[in-house]
């Protein structure tokens, strides 16, 4: 489950030079919605950290996005 | 002559890099909370796990840093393989 992604259909017109891309998404980083950090958050454990590129569980942000398309307003 | 490198090699590398992370999270989020005495602590706690990683691989394997940041044994070792890119 992540809710990290939105996920939108764009207009596709029929003179579209290129296959259509029928879905989507950009990607909502949850930083943007923690004005100031809190003291005392749960840590992962260094080797952990550094793989996922975060100290702070609640900081995590998945790359890079999923490999299989969803439905808009799937998420 | 080319250097063996064992799986303790990368352990370390590996250790030194978490450590690393972990010191690069907390100078980050001391730079916005400098009142946090928790989280000054731990930093300073890996402060010092840190530079006992970085002695141990210094002894075993050479200097991780140039220019004075690292002591060199005889003969000069910096220009010594594994070079970064090697590893």
């Amino acid at each position: 489950m992540n809710d990290q992604y939105r996920y939108y259909e764009p207009f596709v017109s029929r003179y579209d030079p290129c296959p259509p891309m029928k879905v989507k998404y950009y990607n909502v980083p949850p930083q943007l919605f923690i004005s100031f950090q809190p003291p005392n958050w749960p840590q992962f454990q260094p080797h952990e950290a550094l793989r996922l590129g975060t100290l702070w569980p609640p900081l995590y942000s998945p790359y890079p996005p999923p490999s299989e398309p969803r439905e808009a307003g799937d998420a | 002559m080319a250097m063996q490198l064992d799986d303790a090699y990368y352990k370390l590398l590996h250790d030194l890099q978490a450590v690393d992370f972990v010191l690069v999270e907390l100078n980050l989020y001391l730079d916005t909370h400098p009142q946090d005495t928790a989280a000054l602590q731990q930093f300073n706690q890996y402060a010092q796990l840190r530079k006992r990683i970085a002695e141990q691989y210094e002894a075993n394997y050479g200097p991780l840093m140039g220019f004075g940041h690292s002591m060199s044994r005889s003969p000069w070792q910096w220009k010594e393989s594994p070079w970064p890119w090697q590893v």
